[in-house]
Formats: C-alpha cells, sequence, structure tokens
C-alpha cells in the first residue's frame, strides 16, 4: 500500500513537471517572472493569453486524453482477459473517427459538445458489438482480438474515405490520423469532461469484481462478480471514455495498450490499482509524448502519435518479451 | 448439510440432458460422478453450481427449495473448479487463493485482505502443501501444481461444498492418488467433495460414495464397489 501511494506522489511530481514544461516552453518565449505572473493571473494580457488561453487546455487535453486511453484500455484488457485490448485496436475508436471524420468534412454540423455527445455515442455502438463477441462462451483471446481489429480497420477506412472524398488532406488529415492536441482550446476540451467522470462512475461499480473476472466466467460467477454485467459495464465505460478521447485528439495510438502493462508493472495485478494508477500514467506519457510532438521540431511539430508509436512501440515489445 | 435431488431434469435444444435425477449429496463425504463423456456430469454441476436451471425436478438445500435462489445464493453453498479452468494471467498462487476470500460486491472496490485473512491464505495453502509456490505464478506450476493451487483457491471460499469438475486430467497417477488422499481427508474435516473423473480404480479406493451417469440418468448410487466400469456405457447403449 505504502509503495502504491509513493508511485502515486511521483506520477504527480512528473505530471506538475510536465505541465509546467507545456506552459513555459514553446515557440513563443516567456520569462519566469511573467509566466509565474500569468499563471497567478496577474501580470500582462498577452501572457495570460498565452498561458491560459493556448497553452493551458493543450496541457489539459493531453491530461485528460490521456487519463481517458489508460483507463479505457484497462477496462477492455481486464474485462476481456485480453493483452491487446485497446480502444482503437478494438475498434471502439473507430466509430468516433468516423464522427470526426465527417464533421471535417463538413458533412456533420455540430458544436463541440454535440460532436463529442456524437463521437462517444458512435464508440458505443463499437464497444456493443465487442460486448456482444466477448460474451460469447468460449472465444479465445485472439478471436476477440481479430474480431476487434476487423472492426477498427473497417473504422478507419471509412474514415479515410470520409476524408479522401471530401478532400480533406494534408496537414488537417495528418493531425487527425496520427493525433494532436494543436489548436485545442477550452471549447474542445471542457465538453469532454463530463464524459470522463461518467466513463470513471460507470466503471466504479464493476471495478471491484474485474479481478475475479481473471479466473473465467464460471469461477468468476460462483464468487458472485457477475461476469455478464460487470463485463457489459466495463466495455461500456471504456467505449465512452474511448470515444471521448478521440473526439478531443484524434486517434493517439499506443496509450490504451501499453499503460495498463507499464501499470502492472509498477503496482502488479491487482486491478484496482492498476485503474487508478492509469489515470495519473497515461496522463503523463500522453503529456510528455505531446511536449516532444511540438518542441522537438520547432517551428513545426509532429503528430502524438508518432511520438506515442516511436516510444510506445519498443516499451511494448519489451513488455511482450519479459512480462506477458 | 445435504443437497437432495429429486426427479430433476434438465434439456437443452430439445435434447434430455439429465432425466429423472434423484440422489442426494452430503457434506463429510467424498463423493464421485462417474460415467462415460456425454454423460451429462458437467450439466449436473452447473446446476447445482446454480449457473444453469433444471427444467423440472426439485433441488434442495439443507431443505430448503433451491430452485428459487438466484445463481449468487445458490453458489454461497458451492465452490467450482471447472474443467476447462485456465490460470489467471499472471497472478502468483497467494493472490489467487488470496482471490478466493474477496467475495467481489459493491464493497469490493474497497476490499484488502485482512491479517486473519493472510493467515487464512496461508493456512490454506499450506493445506494443498502449495505454501512453498506461494510466490510463483500460477501458469508456471505444473499441471498438478496448478490442480493444488486451484484447490486451495476453493477451500479458501470457505464453502460448505466443493464441485470439482474433472480436476485430475492430464495428471499422473501419484499425483492423482495424492490428490485424491487430499480430497478424502477434506471430506473427513468436513467438507462436501463432489468430483466428477474417469478413474475408477482410484473412485474405488478411496471415494465414500459413487453416483454413475449413463445418458443422464442414475444407473447406479452407493458405495463404491469393485467392476464399476462394467456399469459405464457408451452413450445409446444403456437403457
Amino acid at each position: 500500500m505504502r509503495r502504491f501511494f509513493i508511485i502515486i506522489g511521483v506520477l504527480v511530481l512528473i505530471l506538475l513537471m510536465g505541465m509546467l514544461i507545456g506552459i513555459a516552453l514553446g515557440p513563443v518565449k516567456v520569462d519566469a517572472y511573467r509566466l509565474f505572473n500569468a499563471i497567478l493571473m496577474r501580470g500582462d494580457a498577452s501572457a495570460h493569453i498565452l498561458v491560459w488561453d493556448l497553452r493551458m487546455p493543450r496541457v489539459v487535453a493531453a491530461l485528460l486524453v490521456g487519463a481517458c486511453l489508460g483507463v479505457s484500455g484497462c477496462l477492455l484488457q481486464s474485462s476481456t482477459r485480453n493483452p491487446l485490448g485497446d480502444p482503437q485496436l478494438f475498434g471502439l475508436g473507430g466509430g468516433a473517427a468516423v464522427v470526426q471524420a465527417l464533421a471535417m468534412a463538413g458533412t456533420l454540423r455540430t458544436g463541440s459538445w454535440g460532436l463529442i455527445a456524437l463521437s462517444v455515442v458512435a464508440s458505443l455502438i463499437g464497444a456493443g458489438a465487442i460486448a456482444l463477441f466477448a460474451s460469447r462462451q468460449g472465444i479465445s483471446p485472439a478471436r476477440l482480438a481479430l474480431i476487434g481489429v476487423s472492426l477498427s480497420a473497417l473504422a478507419a477506412a471509412a474514415a479515410t474515405g470520409i476524408l479522401a472524398e471530401a478532400r480533406v488532406f494534408g496537414q488537417q488529415s495528418l493531425n487527425f490520423i496520427g493525433g494532436s492536441f494543436g489548436n485545442r482550446g477550452w471549447a474542445d476540451v471542457v465538453p469532454a469532461l463530463p464524459f470522463f467522470g461518467i466513463g470513471l462512475v460507470l466503471a466504479l461499480p464493476a471495478m471491484g469484481k474485474l479481478n475475479a473476472l481473471a479466473l473465467g466466467d464460471r469461477v468468476a460467477a460462483n464468487l458472485g462478480a457477475e461476469p455478464q454485467r460487470t463485463r457489459a459495464i466495463a466495455i461500456a465505460a471504456s467505449g465512452i471514455l474511448g470515444g471521448a478521447a478521440v473526439a478531443v485528439a484524434g486517434l493517439v495510438g499506443f496509450v490504451g495498450l501499453l499503460i495498463p502493462h507499464l501499470a502492472r508493472l509498477l503496482v502488479g495485478h491487482d486491478i484496482r490499482a492498476i485503474l487508478v494508477i492509469s489515470i495519473p500514467l497515461g496522463a503523463a506519457v500522453t503529456l510528455f509524448a505531446d511536449q516532444a510532438a511540438r518542441l522537438l521540431f520547432l517551428p513545426s511539430e509532429v503528430p502524438v502519435g508518432l511520438v506515442t508509436a516511436l516510444v510506445g512501440a519498443p516499451l511494448m515489445i519489451y513488455v511482450a518479451r519479459r512480462v506477458l | 448439510m445435504i443437497v437432495s435431488l429429486e426427479s430433476l431434469s434438465f434439456a437443452s435444444h430439445g435434447k434430455m440432458v439429465l432425466s429423472d435425477i434423484t440422489t442426494v449429496i452430503s457434506d463429510r463425504a467424498l463423493t464421485c460422478l462417474v460415467g462415460p463423456n456425454g454423460a451429462g456430469k458437467t450439466t449436473l454441476l452447473r446446476i447445482l453450481g446454480g449457473e444453469l436451471r433444471a427444467t423440472s425436478g426439485t433441488f434442495l438445500i439443507d431443505g430448503s427449495d433451491a430452485s428459487a435462489f438466484s445463481q449468487k445464493e445458490v453458489a454461497r453453498h458451492f465452490s467450482i473448479i471447472p474443467q476447462d479452468v485456465q490460470p489467471p494471467p499472471h497472478f502468483t498462487v497467494f493472490e489467487l487463493v488470496a482471490l478466493g476470500r474477496s467475495h467481489p460486491s459493491r464493497r469490493a472496490l474497497w476490499w484488502q485482505l485482512s491479517e486473519s485473512g493472510h493467515d487464512a491464505v496461508r493456512s490454506y495453502l499450506a493445506r494443498c502443501q502449495v505454501e512453498q509456490l506461494s510466490k510463483r505464478r500460477v501458469e508456471e506450476l505444473s499441471g498438478g501444481e496448478q490442480q493444488r493451487a486451484w484447490l486451495a483457491f476453493g477451500l479458501a471460499q470457505e464453502k460448505r461444498f466443493l464441485l470439482l469438475d474433472e480436476t485430475l486430467d492430464g495428471l499422473d497417477i501419484l499425483a492423482k492418488q495424492s490428490f485424491f488422499k487430499l480430497l478424502k481427508e477434506l471430506a473427513a474435516e468436513g467438507k462436501g467433495v463432489l468430483l466428477t473423473t474417469h478413474d475408477l480404480d482410484l473412485v474405488t479406493q478411496f471415494a465414500d460414495r459413487v453416483i454413475v451417469l449413463n445418458d443422464g440418468r442414475v444407473s447406479y448410487e452407493g458405495p463404491p464397489r469393485a467392476n464399476l466400469q462394467h456399469l459405464i456405457f457408451r452413450p445409446g447403449d444403456w437403457k
């Protein structure tokens, strides 16, 4: 227990450091005094705008999306007993990607709130399909992963087709497919907050029962863990969180897949601890990936998904070889 | 504590799987359920564990009609170790057995193994002779060691009955003998153990009671006797 709180404390410190980097560094230089005053909402208007209207929303968006993807992957992996559980790999983010592509193509015209709500609904449709397949007795983790990957590929093809048909090319498409936090304002972030809350609150009653699901449905039912119901709730919560993440940042890869495995390395196999750790860990990984994406190639920036893949792929290979 | 089944039947997709089963399973006894593949042994265990509901007949637990109980209520009396149980990924033996004491509920979110819970887990690990393996991952153990770990998990739930579905499949004869001996001791200490198995020699040697199922019907029940194999028929042969 002591170790758990120490890890939480270290992660919070890392997060604070990442937030400071996100606010302090960028193409426009701000000295420490002006920055400090701007953080305290004092001082000149230009520094205030830079900190509170340009950089802070982006930082909060990265924190939120990372936390959403970490928890979403964790819920999927534990409820389906599948180490490949990831909202994007399993097609949960695919529905949301189609909605986003329709909005970028101009076919779907709605405000930020409507767009995020529609993304979450579309993601829940993917979640429903996965929950349906996962509830079938005897379906192996490999078959479930194949179904998820197929759903995901289908949705990705549809989203790409929509973007191509509407001639949305270049940076905008790249940012969407690779994931990006560029130009995110409060109007993009605030509507996602309630869905983050709903996803977490929905997951709460299932969290205590997910450990038993690791023993298989029959043993879990014998322990009183109600496997079908618990899995449905966990996948629905995962869909809400995954959909909200795609709506804010596009398709940020590897975070949902990797974070639960990293969390397991840190805190052991109790899924309750893994879920809690996934929040700051997912947020920290995504926040630092975004800092690398925007600062390493100044004045231009690369999609954040590129950084998460570059860092995540070797880490995932390590986890696969040493832990799985 | 006694479980009684009276004229119990179960049909699935229009086919009778169990017909007119009348029998009694008591605690403080090692009862072995034998019969050919497809005779309905697993189905009977699933009904006892509350997973399936009988199509007709009576299922009584200590005189109370269990058919009115929810699966949770029925499962309160039975620990089940299914035939196709898979080792949980990454879990150590200690973590697996500790999970047997977790009783998932609304409070499970905050549940922690108490000091007395730790002691209980250690005692069940010792009882099943896997204490020295407690820090090893379950998936790394041999078949016999895994089955002992699962048995400790079943015991940790502290329910009156243990339902073991072909738990001994794939073990060598020495491991099977030692497992049967352990089950016999547990039964002598008060646990009701119901084991489905094909090891008739060991059943004859260790069981307190035998139930023979053929084509979903009880063809023999009573103390173990020699030549049990003569009571087991190919599906369709028994009338």
